[in-house]
């Protein structure tokens, strides 16, 4: 009798365990962790499904939290995450569709502040891009604006125009360069628009290749652009800004996209296959500095699907390559300055930003 | 000795209580709803209708102008035919017909056919989808007293909708009818819907269905001329006219759409059937269609454009002939043979001068012969449809195509006595890629293999009309296996997307349906119900999402309806249930779309030559969705009057 009774209740608590622990069929931990040193990754989600999400990758438990907005705001984040950064104390997230930008804490991951971006007409802006310099966060939008974000009252101030459909932006010597793709107009763009930051108005426009879509600075004050043609008769390119003169050099190297961090610039790139599938996918870097080629390719290990972003971690040098299928979860590669793989994580869908989080 | 004068009487085709029994006896399963039963069901289009059928996944977009496509089998909504009185119906770009414009008013039976159609002396056309969707238009009855006869009706209801219908049939001789009829329709369309922000939980904000309105206008003239009853020739001419705007799936945290489509649609065809002769008899047939679309699209993101406005201009048209012919050497054997031509071309332009303008053109054959042996016991059919296509198109066409495709069903009844059948198909049949597959922008692929099915079924049916207390018993269940192989899938990829076939998809499943009336002196009571259980899970070779569940295919759906008719009142209650089912390729919690049961009602009276109807649906106001962020409407209701002439 005795040794039923024991096994009775060591059953009935075999059975009670699964409801005890988290279970998640994928593996990933989904209780709300406590947020200390780590990244958080953006993921865009797919395009008109309300899924953009954010991950929280801890250093020291090696664990990655998905969907850690939706954790602590009880509400997801929205309709494609386009961008993020953190400036001060708060995470700021650019959300396209869904046309907003959501102030968060950084370390608790609470928003603290949700601002629709309408224009006049009450119509969405939509923002794409995000930089930040003196307590403002600067907001490009695709509708051909760019406005700015107070950091301490998180009001919105003036707004100004630039070229059709911008996207891509960096700052660099108290300037802002925005990259006008003039994607959704009848003419592709190929302008720069470069933005006085003390004035707040657009100084020039500089002409570059057709399609301009990423544009990162160095520290020199030269300005880097990957542009992507018309996918077609006129082909992409990755050209030169010089600083001052603001020549405009072609660099013969295939790129997709890129980050630079110190005198590297940490390049991906990848071909289609004829089943429209990526291959030879590749990791350059290449030095700002003495304006050549150090590396056509860092990484020996197999990267899993198609790379879609690529960041640089300001403490360890160590390099962030985000990878996609546009349909399922993604997956977070990380690798030492010299291609090495260090460990990987999975994130949301289309994982399109990294940002560093110390403690 | 005199000659005989009495004509011959052509036994094959006396058909005894209608098409019920014929659904009984069929070896490639049928469901038929028509006449009384069509305005039971709180049906107000095509679309409607179709979700009562067994095996049938219609994915409904929401709303009074939204899109409502119907998938068999887990097959997919390209792999249905619909057939409108006898001719193929298509859409060379989308591959897909909106059914919620045709109006129950003037339909006098809905059919669905797994397989093909049963009969033989149809044209090729019937033979070349995995399974057909069929409707036709009520004929008036001649009454040598009123020439003219008709009904005018006037219907409104929730969502500021107003629906004026009328419909005039003309007796010109005794063999000579002609009829009109006109169906107008406008709706703001607009609706609460709750909004939830939290797909793992529950955190709910109202928002409001905008841009939803839709204005539509359907004009139709039948001629139908007997010649004598086995010979008749058939003629109709229709234009549909219709704008709406299109709210599009709901995005957290915003409520703004502009999207508008307008489109315009010219239809007339023509058919000459002649059974005279006991042995031998032949059907031809001929159709031309002209479709417009006008979509736009205006957004602050547009700022480069013209009032900020995107614009796509798509036409497309069809011309069609078909002739068969049907051969009965001996009463146990029929013989059929039928040959199909038809043209297809599209135009489309763009305002963004970036996407080309495409004009692409298919021609397609079709060359099918059938045979089948009948007895009491048994039926036993086979056929052997061939395909061959050609297209062009300015920057490269798709290959030419040529396919051959069998089917073999038959059914069997084991016991003199009882009523039961059992029975079995194979078919095997493809669907070609549609020109949006082929050729859209930057998107399609022109080396796009057609999407190949294979259906195997197993089943048995019980008919009964002499029963001791019901009038009519009806009971069929069926068992069935289907492969999907070169799949069209998505591939994704940036800058854009394109098709592959990546994928195969199987499928399990089993319908079960079932039938009953009683008629007591006055009244009539009836009772339907069906049930489907279906897994279709992804098979695809080389895929992430092996084995997990088919988007938007439920595992178990279902339908019923309960009316009753006494005197002048009639009211009834019906019911559609779907269980949970994925709105993305993996089968995981955030992709589950919660299970739904949708109840309404309907109440009529009918005196003399007038009918008021009232109806309620979705009476307990549940807030669910069919595709993910298209929400549903809550209770709404409709409100008819009509007048019989």
């Amino acid at each position: 009798m005795k040794t039923n009774k024991i096994l009775a209740s060591l059953f009935l608590t075999a059975l009670a365990v699964p409801f005890f622990t988290s279970c998640d069929p994928k593996g990933e931990i989904t209780q709300t962790p406590t947020i200390s040193s780590g990244v958080f990754v953006l993921n865009e989600g797919k395009y008109n499904s309300n899924n953009a999400s954010l991950t929280y990758y801890d250093f020291a438990t090696s664990f990655a939290s998905a969907d850690l907005f939706l954790d602590k705001n009880n509400r997801g984040l929205g309709d494609t995450g386009q961008d993020m950064i953190k400036y001060g104390s708060n995470l700021y997230i650019a959300v396209y569709k869904s046309s907003l930008i959501e102030v968060v804490n950084a370390n608790t991951g609470v928003s603290i502040k949700s601002i629709p971006m309408k224009n006049a007409s009450n119509a969405p802006s939509s923002p794409r891009t995000l930089t930040a310099a003196n307590g403002k966060v600067y907001i490009v939008l695709y509708d051909g604006h760019v406005t700015q974000l107070d950091t301490t009252s998180l009001t919105l101030g003036s707004t100004i125009s630039v070229g059709a459909n911008p996207d891509a932006s960096v700052i660099s010597n108290n300037k802002l360069y925005v990259a006008n793709t003039g994607g959704m107009a009848t003419v592709m763009d190929s302008t720069i628009s470069v933005i006085n930051l003390s004035t707040f108005a657009e100084e020039k426009r500089i002409k570059v290749n057709l399609n301009p879509a990423a544009i990162k600075a160095d520290s020199y004050g030269d300005i880097y652009v990957v542009s992507n043609g018309n996918y077609g008769s006129v082909p992409g390119k990755f050209q030169r800004i010089e600083a001052v003169t603001n020549k405009v050099t072609d660099i013969n190297l295939a790129v997709k996209n890129f980050e630079i961090y110190g005198d590297k610039a940490y390049i991906y790139n990848f071909t289609y296959d004829a089943n429209w599938q990526a291959t030879n996918k590749t990791i350059a870097v290449y030095d700002v500095k003495n304006e050549q080629l150090v590396s056509a390719n860092i990484v020996t290990s197999t990267i899993d699907k198609t790379p879609y972003c690529i960041d640089v971690d300001p403490t360890t040098n160590d390099i962030y390559l985000g990878v996609t299928d546009y349909v399922n979860n993604g997956k977070m590669y990380c690798f030492d300055n010299n291609g090495t793989l260090k460990f990987t994580f999975t994130t949301g869908i289309n994982p399109n930003k990294v940002v560093f989080i110390t403690k | 000795m005199k000659a005989d004068s009495v004509p011959r009487i052509n036994l094959h085709e006396v058909v005894v209580n209608g098409h019920q029994l014929q659904a009984g006896r069929a070896p490639l399963p049928l469901q038929i709803i028509s006449n009384k039963e069509l305005t039971t069901l709180n049906a107000e289009n095509v679309a409607d209708i179709a979700k009562h059928f067994a095996g049938v996944t219609v994915k409904d977009y929401g709303g009074i102008g939204g899109l409502r496509t119907v998938s068999i089998r887990g097959l997919g909504a390209l792999h249905t035919g619909v057939s409108y009185d006898g001719i193929m119906m298509s859409d060379v770009q989308s591959g897909q017909i909106d059914l919620s414009r045709f109006s129950i008013e003037n339909i006098a039976e809905v059919t669905l056919s797994n397989g093909q159609p049963n009969t033989l002396l149809q044209p090729a056309r019937m033979f070349s989808y995995s399974s057909v969707l069929s409707f036709s238009t009520k004929i008036a009855e001649y009454d040598e007293k009123h020439t003219i006869s008709g009904n005018i009706s006037a219907k409104a209801g929730s969502f500021g909708m107003i629906n004026p219908m009328i419909n005039i049939c003309k007796n010109i001789s005794r063999k000579w009818a002609v009829s009109l009829s006109v169906n107008g329709l406008t709706a703001n369309g607009e609706y609460k819907f709750l909004s939830n922000l939290n797909t793992l939980g529950e955190n709910m904000v109202e928002k409001n269905r905008i841009n939803t309105d839709v204005h539509s206008i359907r004009t139709e003239i039948n001629s139908t001329c007997e010649f004598n009853p086995f010979e008749y020739i058939n003629l109709k001419v229709s234009q549909n006219y219709s704008e709406r705007g299109l709210p599009g799936s709901d995005t957290y945290y915003l409520s703004y759409a502009t999207d508008r489509l307008s489109d315009r649609n010219y239809l007339t065809q023509v058919q000459y059937q002649n059974r005279k002769n006991c042995y031998f008899q032949y059907q031809f047939s001929g159709k031309f269609n002209n479709s417009s679309m006008i979509f736009t699209e205006q957004s602050p993101n547009y700022s480069a454009d013209i009032d900020h406005t995107h614009i796509d201009n798509y036409a497309q048209n069809e011309y069609y002939l078909t002739s068969v012919f049907q051969f009965y050497p001996t009463h146990n054997f029929t013989f059929s043979t039928s040959v199909d031509w038809w043209y297809n071309n599209l135009f489309s332009h763009s305002n963004l001068n970036f996407r080309q303008d495409a004009a692409p053109t298919r021609h397609s054959g079709l060359a099918n012969v059938v045979a089948k042996y009948t007895t009491n016991q048994l039926t036993l059919s086979a056929n052997l449809l061939y395909t061959l296509t050609r297209e062009t198109n300015q920057t490269g066409a798709a290959p030419n195509r040529d396919k051959l495709s069998p089917t073999v069903c038959m059914s069997y009844k084991p016991f003199d006595d009882k009523k039961l059948r059992i029975r079995a198909f194979y078919k095997n049949i493809f669907r070609l890629p549609t020109f949006n597959d082929l050729y859209y922008h930057d998107f399609g692929y022109t080396n796009l293999k057609p999407e190949i099915t294979n259906q195997y079924n197993a089943g048995m049916t019980y008919f009964e009309t002499g029963i001791p207390f019901l009038s009519k018993f009806e009971c069929s269940v069926d068992a069935y296996y289907n492969q999907v192989k070169e799949k069209i899938s998505i591939v994704y990829g940036m800058p854009f997307s394109s098709v592959r076939n990546i994928g195969r998809v199987d499928i399990k499943g089993c319908d079960v349906n079932l039938k009953l009336s009683k008629k007591l002196n006055n009244s009539t009571i009836r009772l339907s119900a069906n049930y489907t259980l279906q897994l279709a899970q992804d098979y695809s070779s080389v895929s992430d999402t092996y084995l997990d569940i088919i988007p938007y295919t439920p595992i178990h759906s279902g339908s019923g309806s309960i009316s009753c008719q006494c005197g002048i009142w009639e009211c009834g209650y019906n019911y559609l249930f779907s269980g949970k089912r994925y709105s993305g390729q993996n089968s995981n919690s955030q992709n589950i779309l919660k299970p739904y049961l949708d109840h309404s009602l309907f109440g009529r009276l009918s005196i003399k030559k007038l009918s008021l109807q009232v109806e309620v649906l979705n009476l307990t106001n549940l807030n669910y969705e069919i595709v993910q962020y298209y929400p549903m409407p809550g209770r709404n209701y409709r409100i008819t009057l009509s007048y019989k002439f």
